[in-house]
Formats: C-alpha cells, structure tokens, sequence
C-alpha cells in the first residue's frame, strides 16, 4: 500500500528537476542585435524611425542644388521642434543627419545655438594668462553660417477596436541666413500600425 | 532610280544615325546606366540578378527593372519591383554602397521596411550617400 502523506522518492527526484530547469527558463538572456534591424517592439517612435528619417533627408539634401553644387555651404542646426504627443528628443534626429552630411563631405557646420556657451567659453580660456597667445585661437574669428536648418516632427494618432494607428510626418527646411529665402525643404512619413 | 537611290541612302543614313545613338548611350562598364564592371550583361534580367541580393528568408517579390543615371556626380538608382501574388508582402530593404576598390563606400544603411499591395508594383529610388560609391547592391529581406 502506498503511503501518500510522504512522496515516494521516486517522484521528489524528476519533480525537483524540473523546477530546477523551469528556473533556468526564466533567467533573462541578454544577446547583442543588429542595431540597423527594423524595431517594432510598440508603436511608439523608435531607432527604425530615426535612422530612416536622418537617412532620407540626407539624401535629399545632398540633392539641393546648394549643397550638389560643391560649395561647401556652412549650415547650423537649429531646433526641430516636437509636436507630436509624445517624447522625442529631436536632437538625435539632427544629430544623425548631421552626421551624415558632415561624412558625405559636402557641408560644413559652424556651432550651433546651443553650443555656442562652450564655444566662447573655450575661447575666453584661451584668451587667459595660461595660454600662449601666438597659439591660441583668436577672438571675431568666427564663421556664421549661409544656412540654417531647422524642422518639425508631428504626428496623429488614432485608435479603435484594438487598432492603433501612428502617423508621423518629419518636415526640415534649409533656409538662406542673408536672404531669408528657403533653399530647400523636404519630408519623410511613416506610418504604423498596431493591432491586438 | 535616282530618287530610288536617294531614298535608299537616306534610309540607311537614319538606320546608321539609330544604332549611333543607342551605342553611344551605353558607355563600356556600364548597363542600363548602371555600373557593371566587367561582369557580361545583356538584358535586364542579367542586371537585375547582377545588383540583387537576397538575404534570410527569400521574399517572392522580384526585382524587375532597374536604371541608373547621375545627379552631379551621385550615382542615383531606380529599381522597380513587383509582387504578382494575391497577398500583401512585407520586405525590408537596403542598399549596400561599394567604392571603387570594392570595399564598403559608405557603412551599412537602415533595413527600411516596404509594403506592397498585392499584385503592384511599386519604384524604389536611392542616391549614394558620396561620390565615393561608384556600384551597388540592393538586399532584399522578407518580413513574412
């Protein structure tokens, strides 16, 4: 007769090895992916959106007859203003594009706004006692910028009967500082969808 | 006869001004506007198994047409694709940029998700990111 109120042995064994291996399942693992893969973990924007943004409008810009034409036009960033609902740091994005024209070789960029406290900061130090004045950078030696780019980035976002849908549209603008008149513009959309 | 003789030369004077034109417009090393090196094509199916790569899962939409110009001294490509079947399909593209030793002229670009409605057909466009890319690839992946 078997006696239930103590387990046979028999069944202690295979039982406690399979919790052990349960408790291995559930460890996190934690591997390296391909940072250029398309992400779509939520709806939200995501790496894919700012790697395809900064690309397109790369491209494009290097198609301005400002910036085909191989003057080397000197460009400064300006603000890409978020009017989306959600939280998106825009300097990313003008980071990225900024890259890319820098890389291309075909635009040069003077410091920006929001640089700028640096940049005298750096030049006041190098005008102190402690530098050697031959060979430090000058002050009123600066070069302003013929361009400047600014944008924005919106986005609508409906949902419905476990639909979500995003979309968002990325505008930037190349303007001419001395004329005030725009060089160039253009404008990337994406849209996505969730379903439950 | 003499008007006879005179139409006859000035038809193989058109016929010759023709094939003037159309060899002219293909410069050696280059097919469809595209660069070849110097790989045989001779139709628009060479070219298009030349410049295509498939990478994981293989998607059914075929590369069809592709044509290649200049803007300033950017290579800019334009590749049609198709989806015959009767299913929406979901790829992710690239393209791969190789300078003129065949080293990588510019790093890898964004796998950048397409939708194709089905039986479409539908044109990607690309301009090299530098001058420094004289060929191509355009990887296809499918997201099925």
């Amino acid at each position: 007769m078997i006696d239930l109120s103590r387990p046979p042995r028999l069944f202690v064994l295979p039982l406690l090895a399979a919790l052990a291996l349960a408790a291995g399942c559930a460890a996190e693992k934690t591997r390296y992916g391909d940072a250029r893969s398309v992400e779509t973990v939520t709806n939200q924007f995501g790496s894919t959106d700012l790697q395809m943004i900064a690309e397109s409008m790369t491209r494009s810009m290097l198609n301005a007859p400002v910036v085909a034409a191989g003057d080397l036009p000197i460009v400064t960033v300006q603000e890409v203003k978020n009017k989306t609902s959600e939280y998106i740091d825009t300097r990313t994005i003008t980071d990225s594009i900024r890259v890319e024209l820098q890389k291309s070789g075909r635009v040069r960029f003077a410091v920006d706004a929001a640089a700028m406290d640096q940049q005298i900061e750096e030049l006041k130090r190098q005008q102190s006692d402690y530098y050697d004045a031959k060979k430090s950078a000058e002050t009123g030696k600066m070069v302003g910028a013929a361009y400047r780019l600014e944008g924005n980035i919106t986005s609508i976002v409906k949902e419905a009967k476990g639909v979500k849908d995003v979309y968002y549209k990325f505008n930037l603008q190349l303007w001419n500082v001395q004329n005030g008149l725009l060089d160039w513009t253009d404008e990337k959309e994406i849209r996505k969808t969730t379903s439950k | 006869m003499k008007r006879t003789w005179t139409i006859i030369v000035l038809l193989v004077a058109a016929l010759a001004a023709g094939c003037g034109t159309k060899k002219g417009f293909e410069k050696p090393g280059f097919s469809f506007g595209c660069p070849i090196g110097d790989a045989k094509v001779s139709s628009m199916e060479d070219l298009v198994r030349l410049k295509v790569v498939h990478e994981g899962k293989r998607t059914t939409i075929e590369a069809t047409e592709m044509r290649c110009t200049m803007t300033g001294d950017l290579h800019k490509v334009d590749v049609n694709l198709n989806n015959d079947s009767s299913q929406v399909k979901r790829i992710t593209y690239k393209f791969r940029w190789i300078d003129r030793e065949g080293m990588r002229a510019w790093e890898e670009e964004v796998w950048k998700p397409l939708l194709m409605y089905e039986n479409s057909n539908l044109t990607l466009s690309a301009v090299a990111p530098t001058n420094k890319a004289v060929d191509f690839r355009l990887v296809l992946l499918s997201q099925e």
